[in-house]
C-alpha cells in the first residue's frame, strides 16, 4: 500500500527521496512506517504522528491511501527530547575545582616572579603637585617605579569612555586612584617602595553626592560638568494617563553602594616574552578580547601581540568586566621583561573596585480602580563616582527596567548619572535594574493595597504578552513569561498557605512577625540596538574521536561553558565526555564577546548551534566521497553519517575527520552569531530584545525588639526560555536570591567624605550559610523561538525583585515600609516607632 | 630575615622546610610549596577560602604563622583525593551542583570535613554552622548545604562514622 508522508522540523532530513510516499506492506503500521523512513529510537520516544489530520499512536495500523504528518514538537516534551540540554548534568570544571587543581590567574607563579604593589591616593580629590619616586626606586630589591610619565600609549581605561587614569600625573578623584606602580622581589619589598613613594597633595574640595555636585557652585569635576549622561524616553502623554487614573501612588527611594565580593579578589601575572615581542596577561576578566584593546591602547602597542588569558575567574558579577590590574601588568611586565604578579588585597577591591552606583529614584503610577495601570513618571539620579567606564548605559537599563514586565499606555522616563568623588559606580549584576525594581515593585504592592487587589492579580492584569507594545514603546518581539513566572509564584507552597504560615510562625515565636511578600521583574539580556552583539566560536573534530569547541567567553563560576558543551553534544548527537572546551583566550580562542548581560548560552548558544549545522552539512559531503554515496540520500545521526536506504554504509565523524586531515582539509568550522535586535532604536543602546522574567517571594521574620529581619524561605520562578542546565539554574536563582538579601540587608558601602567606611568582610557583610534562607526554585520555561533550544539567558534576574519582595513581606509583616537600602535593624525600628504613633 | 626550621606532616608526608617567621601557613602553602588549592579571599580570617586542617581542626592559615605547624599534621584540599579517587564530600559537591566559580571551594569542602568528622549525622542548621564561616558569593549555600547532607549520607552507607578517612 501507499502511504502519503510529511516530515516537519529535524525529522525533514528522513523525507523519502523526491518523493512524498512511501510503500509498505499491508497492514503495516506506524511505527514500521516511521522505522522504514529511518527514524530511530529516539526519534521515536518524541515523534508526534497524525494520520489524516488525527493524533495517533504508533501501533494504529495504516490503510492504504493514509496520509502521516510527522511532527518533532519543538520545545515540547524536553524530557524525552534531548539527552543533555534541560538537564542537571554536572559541570565540566567541577572535578578540578573540588580538588584544587584549577588554576586562577592569582594561583600561577613562575620562576623569578616578581611582586608588584599600587601607591593609591591618600585623599578623595586632591591636586598632585609633587611625586617622587627616588627613595622607592633605591630600595634594595625594587626593580621597577612607574608613574603616569612611563605610558606609552593612552592613560587612561574604561569601557565606554577611557577617562579613568591607568596612573594619575596632576590629580587624583577618589581614593582607589592609582598614582604609581611598583615591582620588586616580594611583596614585602613592593609594599614598603610604595611606603616610600612621596607624594605632595594640595587637597581640593570634595563632591560626595550627586545633589551637591549638580549644585552651581559645585567644583567642576569634569571639563563637561558634572553631569555624565543624561537620558530620557517617553510614549504617549504620562499627564493624561494620570489624570485618567482613579488612584495615584508616589515614592521616593534610595539605594547605597554594594561590592561585588567576588571571594577571588582581581589579581593576574603579566609575562613580557621579549624574543617574541608577546605580552601574556593571565587575569580576572570577564572579556579578554576589550582587555587586550585596552591594554593596547594604553601601552601603543599592536593588540596582537597581547595574549589576555582570563579564564577561568573566581567570580566577577559585572565586577571583572572593566579593567583592574591588566594594564598594570602590562606595564611592569614590559618594563622589567620579567614575569610580574599583581594581586589586590580585599581591602582595595572594596575601595578600587567599581560598584553598584547608589541611586535615587521617584515614581509616580496611576491606576484605575480596576487595576490597570494608566501611566508611569519615573526619575533616576545615579552617583557614578569620578570616572565613567560603563555608567551610561546602567542608567539606560534603569530606566529601561524602571516601569516592571507590565504594561501602560502612557510613560515618561528621564534619569541622570553624576559624578561624584566616592567610589565609581559600574557594572553589577543587574546593570541598574535593582536600583529601580526596590522602588517600583513597592509601588505596586501599595497600589495594590490601596485598590483591595491581591498584588500578583494586579501583576497579572498589568503583564506583559507577547506582541504588545511595551511600556517603553517596543515590541514584545520573543518569548513573554511575565504570566507564568506570576501564576508559578501564586501556586507555590509559600504563597498558596502564606496565611497559615504565618500564622504557625507568629505562634511559635512571639515578639517576632512574619509577613510574606513577592516582586517581579523583567531583565534584559543581551547589549541592546546598535552594539556589536555576536559570538564566533571554533569547532574541531579529531580523528581521535575528540571534539574541541573554541570560544572566548570566560567561565566566571556561572558554567556557561558546561552549557555550551550539553548544547554542543546535543546538536552533534554525541557523547558530552567528548568535548573539549576552551576558553576565555585571545591567542587560542575567537572573540565571543563579553560575558555580561545575561547574554551567552543566548548568543553563544545559537553560535554553536551553527558551528555544529555547518560540521554536519560538510560531513555528509565528506561522506558522500567516502562512502561512494549521493550526499541526498545520506543523513547525519549520532556523530555519524549513514544512507538513508543501505544499513551497511556509514562513516562516524571521527573517520570522516581523519579522511579530511589526510586530504589537509581538517573538519573544523566557524559558528557565528549575532543576536537580534529590537523593531524599535531610542539610542544609546535601548532597548533589547531579549528579556528574562522572574517572580519572587519572601518569608520574613521582623523581630519587634531589635529591629532584625530574617529571610526565612524565598521562591523563585524565572522563565529563561529554556533551562539548558538544571543545576546551572537553581544556581543562579539561589546565589541570586542571596545576593539580593544581602543588598536588602547587610551590605552598604558606607562612604563617609569620599573615605571607604567598610572596607574589609568584617565591615562589609555579605551573607553566610547561617543567613541564607530555604529557597526553592520553579523554572518556568516559555521557549524562544530564536533561541539555543527555546533558551534566553538567566544570570542577572535572580538577585533582583528579591530585595523589594523582602521589603513588601517586611510590609506584610509589620505594616511599615522603608524607602532607602539596606533594611537596618534600626531603620525598623524607627519605622515601627512612626507606625505605633 | 628571621628564618625558622619546621618540620610537619603535610598531606601525609613528611615536610621539612625554612620559612620566614613571620610567614604565615597559607603562604607557606602557596608560595613556597606550591599548593595553591588552599585559596586567599581576604588574607585576614574573614572568607574561610584559605581553610585546612591542622590536627584534624579546621583553621583558617592565613591566621596562622608557618613556625606554629611545626610537629603538627596539615591536611590541604590536595591532600583528600586517595590515589586519585574523591572523597565522598567533594563526590557530593560535584554530584550537587555546590561548585560555580569554585574559589571558595576547596575552604568549604575542609570545612565540611571538619563538621562530618565531628558529627557524622548533622541537622540542616549544624551544616550551616559548620560552614558559617566560609563565605560563597555564587552559590546562596543552598547546594553546599545539601552536598553536605549527601557527603554525610554516603560517608554513612560506605560504614563510616567517626573520621571520615
Ligand atoms: S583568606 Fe584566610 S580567611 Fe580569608
Ligand atoms: S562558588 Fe564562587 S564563591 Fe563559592
Amino acid at each position: 500500500m501507499e502511504i502519503g508522508v510529511k516530515l516537519y522540523g529535524e525529522f525533514k532530513k528522513y523525507a523519502p527521496k523526491d518523493d512524498d510516499r512511501i510503500s509498505l506492506d499491508n497492514g503495516g503500521t506506524v511505527a514500521q512506517a516511521l522505522r522504514s523512513l529511518g527514524l530511530n529510537d529516539r526519534d521515536l520516544s518524541y515523534a508526534m504522528v497524525l494520520v489524516n489530520n488525527i493524533r495517533v499512536k504508533f501501533d494504529r495500523h495504516l490503510q492504504d491511501g493514509d496520509r502521516m504528518d510527522i511532527f518533532q514538537p519543538i520545545g515540547g516534551g524536553a524530557e524525552k527530547l534531548y539527552r543533555y540540554v534541560g538537564k542537571p548534568v554536572p559541570r565540566i570544571d567541577a572535578r578540578d575545582k573540588v580538588t584544587g587543581r584549577t588554576k586562577y590567574s592569582t594561583d600561577l607563579s613562575f620562576p623569578g616572579m616578581l611582586w608588584a604593589k599600587v601607591k593609591r591616593s591618600e585623599y578623595p580629590h586632591a591636586n598632585i603637585l609633587k611625586l617622587d619616586v627616588e627613595k622607592a626606586r633605591k630600595l634594595p630589591g625594587v626593580e621597577a617605579v612607574l608613574t603616569a610619565d612611563d605610558i606609552p600609549g593612552h592613560n587612561g581605561f574604561g569601557i565606554i569612555t577611557p577617562n579613568w587614569p591607568v596612573l594619575c600625573r596632576d590629580r587624583v578623584m577618589y581614593m582607589g586612584d592609582a598614582i604609581a606602580l611598583v615591582a620588586a622581589v616580594d611583596e614585602e619589598t613592593a609594599e614598603r617602595a610604595c611606603e616610600l613613594i612621596e607624594v605632595e597633595y594640595e587637597e581640593l574640595p570634595v563632591v560626595t553626592s550627586p545633589e551637591e555636585a549638580m549644585r552651581e557652585d559645585a567644583p567642576q569635576l569634569h571639563e563637561k560638568g558634572n553631569i555624565m549622561h543624561t537620558m530620557e524616553l517617553r510614549k504617549g502623554d504620562v499627564e493624561k494617563g494620570l489624570e485618567e487614573a482613579d488612584v495615584i501612588t508616589e515614592g521616593e527611594y534610595s539605594t547605597q553602594f554594594m561590592d561585588h565580593a567576588f571571594i577571588e579578589p582581581p589579581g593576574g601575572v603579566g609575562i613580557y616574552d621579549e624574543e617574541e615581542g608577546i605580552l601574556t596577561i593571565w587575569c580576572g576578566s570577564q572579556y579578554a578580547f576589550r582587555d587586550q584593546l585596552q591594554i593596547a591602547r594604553a601601552m601603543n602597542w599592536d593588540p596582537r601581540k597581547i595574549r589576555v588569558i582570563g579564564s577561568p575567574t573566581g567570580g566577577a558579577f559585572g565586577g571583572k568586566d572593566e579593567i583592574t590590574v591588566q594594564i598594570h601588568l602590562a606595564l611592569l611586565a614590559y618594563h622589567t621583561k620579567k614575569p610580574v604578579k599583581l594581586w589586590w588585597t580585599r581591602e582595595e577591591t572594596l575601595i578600587v573596585n567599581s560598584k553598584r552606583h547608589p541611586m535615587k529614584t521617584k515614581f509616580k503610577i496611576g491606576a484605575t480602580k480596576d487595576g490597570r495601570f494608566t501611566a508611569i513618571d519615573v526619575d533616576v539620579t545615579a552617583d557614578t563616582g569620578p570616572h565613567d567606564t560603563i555608567g551610561a548605559p546602567i542608567l539606560n537599563l534603569a530606566l529601561e527596567s524602571s516601569p516592571g514586565p507590565y504594561q501602560y499606555p502612557h510613560s515618561h522616563f528621564k534619569g541622570r548619572s553624576v559624578y561624584t568623588n566616592n567610589a565609581i559606580g559600574g557594572e553589577f549584576r543587574g546593570f541598574g535594574a535593582p536600583q529601580v525594581v526596590w522602588g517600583v515593585e513597592q509601588e505596586i504592592a501599595k497600589l495594590a493595597g490601596k485598590l483591595g487587589i491581591d498584588p500578583i492579580e494586579i501583576r497579572k492584569r498589568n503583564a506583559l504578552k507577547l506582541g504588545d507594545i511595551s511600556s517603553l514603546g517596543h515590541t514584545m518581539q520573543t518569548s513573554v513569561g511575565v504570566t507564568e513566572t506570576l501564576e508559578a509564584a501564586e501556586n507555590s507552597d509559600l504563597w498558596r498557605n502564606r496565611e497559615k504560615i504565618i500564622r504557625e510562625l507568629n505562634k511559635k515565636h512571639p515578639g517576632k512577625l512574619h509577613g510574606v511578600g513577592m516582586a517581579s521583574e523583567w531583565h534584559a539580556v543581551g547589549l541592546g540596538v546598535g552594539i556589536p552583539d555576536f559570538a564566533n566560536i571554533d569547532l574541531e573534530i579529531h580523528p581521535d574521536g575528540k571534539i574541541v569547541l573554541k570560544t572566548g567567553a570566560i567561565e566566571i563560576g556561572q558554567g556557561n561553558i558546561t552549557a555550551y558543551a550539553q548544547m554542543l553534544a546535543e546538536a552533534l548527537e554525541i557523547d558530552m565526555e567528548r568535548i573539549e572546551v576552551a576558553h576565555g583566550d585571545t591567542f587560542k580562542t575567537p572573540d565571543s564577546g563579553s560575558v555580561t548581560a545575561s547574554r551567552s548560552v543566548l548568543v553563544n548558544g545559537n553560535a554553536i548551534i551553527d558551528g555544529a549545522d555547518k560540521i554536519k552539512k560538510r560531513a555528509i559531503l565528506e561522506a558522500a566521497t567516502i562512502l561512494v554515496e549521493d550526499p541526498n540520500n545520506l543523513v547525519y545521526e549520532e556523530g555519524a553519517v549513514r544512507s538513508k536506504s543501505d544499513a551497511e554504509k556509514i562513516v562516524s565523524i571521527e573517520n570522516i575527520a581523519e579522511v579530511c586531515c589526510r586530504r589537509n582539509k581538517p573538519l573544523q568550522d566557524v559558528g557565528a552569531n549575532i543576536m537580534a535586535i529590537s523593531d524599535k532604536d531610542f539610542g544609546d543602546g535601548l532597548p533589547h530584545n531579549y528579556y528574562t522574567f522572574i517572580t519572587q517571594v519572601a518569608l520574613v521574620g521582623v523581630d519587634l525588639k531589635t529591629g532584625q529581619v530574617d529571610v526565612l524561605r524565598a521562591v523563585s520562578a524565572p522563565e529563561m526560555g529554556k533551562a539548558i542546565n538544571i543545576h546551572g539554574v537553581e544556581g543562579q536563582c539561589e546565589g541570586g536570591v542571596v545576593m539580593g538579601q544581602g543588598y536588602a540587608l547587610y551590605e552598604d558601602l558606607k562612604m563617609e567624605k569620599g573615605q571607604v567606611l567598610t572596607s574589609n568582610f568584617t565591615t562589609y557583610i555579605i551573607p553566610t550559610a547561617v543567613d541564607a534562607p530555604d529557597i526553592e526554585t520553579i523554572i518556568v520555561e516559555v521557549p524562544e523561538k530564536t533561541g539555543p533550544y527555546g533558551a534566553k539567558g538567566v544570570g542577572e534576574a535572580p538577585t533582583v525583585p528579591i530585595t523589594p519582595a523582602i521589603m513588601n513581606a517586611v510590609n506584610n509583616a509589620a505594616g511599615i515600609r522603608i524607602n532607602d537600602l539596606p533594611i537596618t535593624p534600626e531603620k525598623v525600628i524607627n519605622a515601627l516607632k512612626a507606625e505605633k504613633r | 630575615m628571621k628564618t625558622v626550621n619546621i618540620e610537619f606532616t603535610l598531606n601525609g608526608a613528611k615536610t621539612k622546610v625554612t620559612v620566614p617567621a613571620n610567614m604565615t601557613l597559607v603562604h607557606l602553602l602557596r608560595k613556597e610549596l606550591g599548593l595553591t588549592g588552599t585559596k586567599i579571599g581576604c588574607d585576614k580570617g574573614e572568607c574561610g577560602a584559605c581553610a585546612v586542617l591542622i590536627n584534624g581542626k579546621s583553621m583558617n592559615s592565613c591566621l596562622v604563622l608557618a613556625a606554629q605547624v611545626d610537629g603538627k599534621e596539615v591536611t590541604t584540599i590536595e591532600g583528600l583525593e586517595n590515589e586519585g579517587k574523591l572523597h565522598p564530600i567533594q563526590e557530593a559537591f560535584i554530584e550537587e551542583g555546590a561548585i560555580q566559580c569554585g574559589y571558595c571551594t576547596p575552604g568549604m569542602v575542609i570545612s565540611a570535613k571538619f563538621l562530618l568528622d565531628r558529627n557524622p549525622d548533622p541537622t540542616d542548621d549544624e551544616i550551616k554552622t559548620g560552614i558559617s564561616g566560609n563565605l560563597c558569593r555564587c552559590t546562596g549555600y543552598t547546594k553546599i548545604v545539601n552536598a553536605v547532607r549527601a557527603a554525610a549520607q554516603k560517608l554513612k552507607n560506605a560504614g563510616g562514622g567517626g573520621e571520615t578517612r
